[in-house]
């Protein structure tokens, strides 16, 4: 078990082309202080996030995975985030439910134009995940 | 009571006129008690076909099984195919014309009420029958089992399936033909018994039993391979099938992803059942397969109910309930539960 | 070496093997496993769900680890097993059987180093079947039996108060002296209390293939048999039968990478199933074995025909799990004698 202060918490944040990954690259272009702990993967609509992608990231190690997409009523898709909402309600009790940490895995709606948000919301997860220490039910033993 | 005769008279009447091409139902089995699928195509074999307590297969499956077989041979189906469905079948074949893998008029559904009574959950019958029992029977609310002994009754409600126990359908609303009485609303356990008594637990006593269960797992994949909603050409979690057309480039089969190894180790396994799961959201009826055939006592229904009970209690979805309603996961609602999104 | 040990005493003879690591039946969560043992031993099991082939043979296995060095060869770091002693006691002579058919696919022609690493470091403890453990049980149809020592290293047979205690091999002399004093030589009552235990589990009933001799013949007379598809109609092609099986050993070897810079990964060996469509499957999509009947036929013949023509003796061993866990009844037993029946 690490001490808090060496852990840094690996995030994959998957994150929405349209609003959540340019929100993320304004904070870059604003230079706006975030903690760089997040690794960004950029997917066409919230929707699109398949149950896998999220539990496949636990299995190669993430300590938190982070899904983000447009407000409701704005998805580039139309109505691709209020199907992402629906199931990612569902992994979300899963995870909760087989005894997984509910801190690991989150979800926001961060447009374009919320560099600010998406920074909070990373700035966030990392002191949230930092007391649970690294991820380990879900990991794959690579030895 | 349902006399077996109705069922086998009428199986042969639509294979001897023709209306159907064959018929799925349970034939006694080699192995004790238990009866065994059998697909039939000639009115004599009609007499084969069996109802007790050990027909608790889905037999849902074998409509997937016919229908890949006939789209791998590119023959038309011609005739219907007939069905023998309890309550729990005849939903599941629901949710396949739900899903347009078949048309409604490809299935002919001879509807087999279980009466209220379900069927027998096989290892609840251990310290309860004395030696192996070689007949099982219906009568009224027991089960009447034959030994080497002589003759033991048992009610039912000690020796059913518990997904029996806990279900709120057991009669084949959707159906061609109907045999039995309709006993929807007896009351045996409250919907999701189970799973309410295992969410009773804190977070780490279900983290060690999960653990403990994917532990076991070997990886058989009889789970997917008995579920009828398991119909993928290609699994994505792990491929064991891996159809491939002479225009499937290389490329295409080097790029192919591994999402989980072969290994049969606790995260490999988790993943897989974590994602058959969310895939069987809104889907799957409860028919308890999966559970039934697990050879190393998964309580996979856990996992599958918790998705039912979700979609039930917040998105007020029922699966297998009409053959056009929308699928769980490609619709939604204004009244969607969204707090938990920051 | 002839014994006997007084059922009391079996605890103790457990704490006196130091040096090795003992597993024995445990019902856990409704299924029977070896485990290592904890607390008294429990010899009461029907059979366990899943053979003991797994110690020397498990699921998964690591072959060499590899690591991409720049401007070298890749780096390939043999991982042989861990040298622990296992026993193992309560092992039915079926799985006994089925360890002599393992060791002869992995040593007659060549020595499969890892399972031998790990074989030579597995002793089995039997016990015999007084009563068949499972409705399903054939093994006097495969040239086995319920007293059968093939493969063991001790057979124990259950006398009531005591077990006849019986060293097949050097390594069961070994366990035995391990703790000497525990055990009593037998008495002529002890020897025909043996005979007699012996003789009436001979004569238990159990399910038959029907001349046995004939049917190796006879199924290489019905590979083309139509039969082969309806006897499987009902499969579902899960892996079921194959991975509880005692003699299955198909494996496949893939490579597990761990890390992309630098390459690095480890060499696998898992077991394959030739229930799974993908077991021949070609990268071409060409499938010799495509339907669920060429499946079936390709498990039966392997066990009866193919194991028997290269090896002189029958590789199923008569423990009946495949009958007994098939989700839709599929009963080997029936369908050899239905397939020989039908070649006429």
């Amino acid at each position: 078990m690490s001490e808090p202060e060496t852990y840094e918490p690996k995030i994959v944040a998957f994150l929405c082309k349209w609003c959540s990954s340019a929100g993320s690259d304004l904070a870059g272009v604003s230079r706006i202080q975030y903690p760089a702990n997040a690794t960004p993967i950029t997917v066409p609509c919230s929707g699109s996030i398949s149950p896998l992608y999220i539990l496949s990231a636990f299995n190669k190690g993430a300590d938190g995975v982070l899904l983000s997409g447009c407000h409701i009523g704005d998805c580039h898709y139309i109505e691709g985030n209020y199907l992402a909402r629906r199931k990612i309600y569902l992994i979300k009790e899963l995870l909760e439910f087989v005894g997984v940490e509910p801190d690991r895995f989150r979800m926001s709606w961060v447009s374009a134009a919320e560099g600010a948000k998406y920074a909070q919301v990373v700035k966030d997860f990392v002191a949230d995940l930092k007391p649970l220490g690294p991820q380990d039910k879900l990991k794959a033993d690579r030895t | 009571m349902i006399n077996v005769r109705d069922i086998r008279d009428a199986a042969r009447d639509l294979l001897a006129k023709g209306e159907v091409r064959a018929v799925i139902g349970y034939r006694r089995g080699s192995r004790g008690m238990a009866a065994e699928p059998v697909v039939i195509t000639a009115p004599e074999q009609a007499d084969e076909l069996v109802w007790d307590p050990t027909c608790f297969h889905n037999l849902a499956l074998y409509l997937v099984e016919d229908r890949k077989f006939l789209a791998h041979s590119r023959k038309a189906p011609g005739a219907p195919i007939a069905i023998i469905a309890k309550g729990c079948d005849a939903r599941a074949i629901v949710v396949l014309m739900q899903e347009h893998y078949f048309k409604r008029e490809e299935v002919y559904i001879i509807g087999v009420s279980c009466e209220g009574v379900g069927v027998l959950d096989e290892r609840k019958l251990a310290g309860h029958v004395p030696g192996t029992p070689t007949d099982a029977a219906f009568e009224g609310d027991d089960f009447v089992f034959t030994t080497p002994e002589g003759e033991k009754r048992l009610p039912a409600r000690e020796v059913m399936a518990d997904r029996c126990l806990e279900c709120r359908a057991p009669f084949p609303k959707e159906h061609n033909v109907v045999f039995g009485e309709d006993k929807t609303g007896r009351e045996l356990a409250a919907p999701f018994a189970a799973l309410a008594r295992f969410e009773e637990q804190g977070a780490t006593e279900r983290w060690d039993f999960w653990r403990r269960q994917f532990e076991r797992c070997i990886r058989c994949f009889a789970c997917r391979s008995v579920c009828p909603m398991c119909y993928c050409d290609e699994c994505v979690v792990d491929s064991i099938t891996f159809p491939v057309a002479p225009e499937t480039t290389a490329d295409e089969k080097a790029n192919r992803i591994r999402w989980i190894e072969r290994s049969a180790v606790r995260s490999e396994n988790i993943t897989y059942h974590m994602t058959r799961a969310m895939h069987l959201a809104g889907r799957c009826i409860d028919c308890g397969e999966c559970e039934r055939v697990c050879p190393v006592n998964i309580p996979l229904r856990l996992l599958n109910n918790k998705m039912e009970r979700e979609a039930r209690e917040r998105f007020g979805y029922e699966p297998g309930a009409s053959i056009g309603a929308a699928s769980l996961v490609a619709s939604f609602n204004d009244s969607d539960p969204g707090s938990f999104i920051r | 070496m002839e014994k006997i040990l007084h059922k009391e005493r079996i605890d103790d003879w457990i704490s006196a093997l130091t040096g090795w690591e003992v597993l024995s039946p445990a019902l856990e969560d409704g299924i029977w496993a070896y485990r290592p043992v904890s607390g008294a031993i429990r010899l009461d099991h029907p059979n366990t769900t899943q053979p003991p082939k797994g110690l020397a043979f498990p699921q998964r296995e690591v072959f060499f680890s590899f690591e991409q060095i720049k401007g070298e060869a890749p780096r390939l770091t043999q991982i042989l097993p861990d040298t622990v002693q296992r026993a193992v006691f309560g092992v039915r002579p079926c799985d006994g059987r089925g360890a002599v058919r393992m060791d002869r696919v992995f040593g007659d022609h060549v020595e499969d180093t890892y399972y031998q690493a790990r074989r030579k470091n597995v002793a089995y403890v039997g016990l015999a079947c007084n009563q068949p453990p499972s409705a399903n049980c054939f093994c006097l149809s495969v040239g086995g039996s319920p007293v059968s020592t093939d493969g063991l290293d001790v057979l124990l047979t259950d006398l009531g108060d005591r077990y006849f205690v019986a060293a097949v091999t050097e390594t069961g002399k070994a366990l035995m002296t391990a703790a000497n004093s525990l055990f009593d030589e037998p008495a002529d009552a002890d020897r025909q209390q043996l005979k007699s235990v012996h003789t009436e589990a001979l004569a238990q009933p159990q399910r038959a293939v029907h001349n046995p001799d004939a049917v190796p013949a006879k199924l290489k007379a019905s590979f083309k048999s139509p039969l082969w598809e309806e006897l499987a109609r009902a499969c579902i092609g899960c892996g079921i039968c194959t991975f509880l099986c005692p003699t299955c050993h198909c494996f496949d070897i893939n490579d597990e990478v761990t890390g992309s810079a630098p390459l690095k990964g480890n060499r696998v060996r898992t077991w394959d199933n030739c229930q799974f469509p993908d077991f021949t499957m070609h990268t071409s999509g060409h499938n010799p074995r495509p339907t669920v009947g060429a499946r079936l036929r390709q498990r039966v013949c392997h066990k009866f025909q193919y194991f028997p023509e290269n090896f002189g003796m029958p590789q199923c061993t008569g423990c009946g799990r495949c009958i007994s866990e098939c989700p839709v009844g599929i009963d080997i037993v029936s369908v050899v004698n239905k397939v020989v029946e039908h070649a006429g």
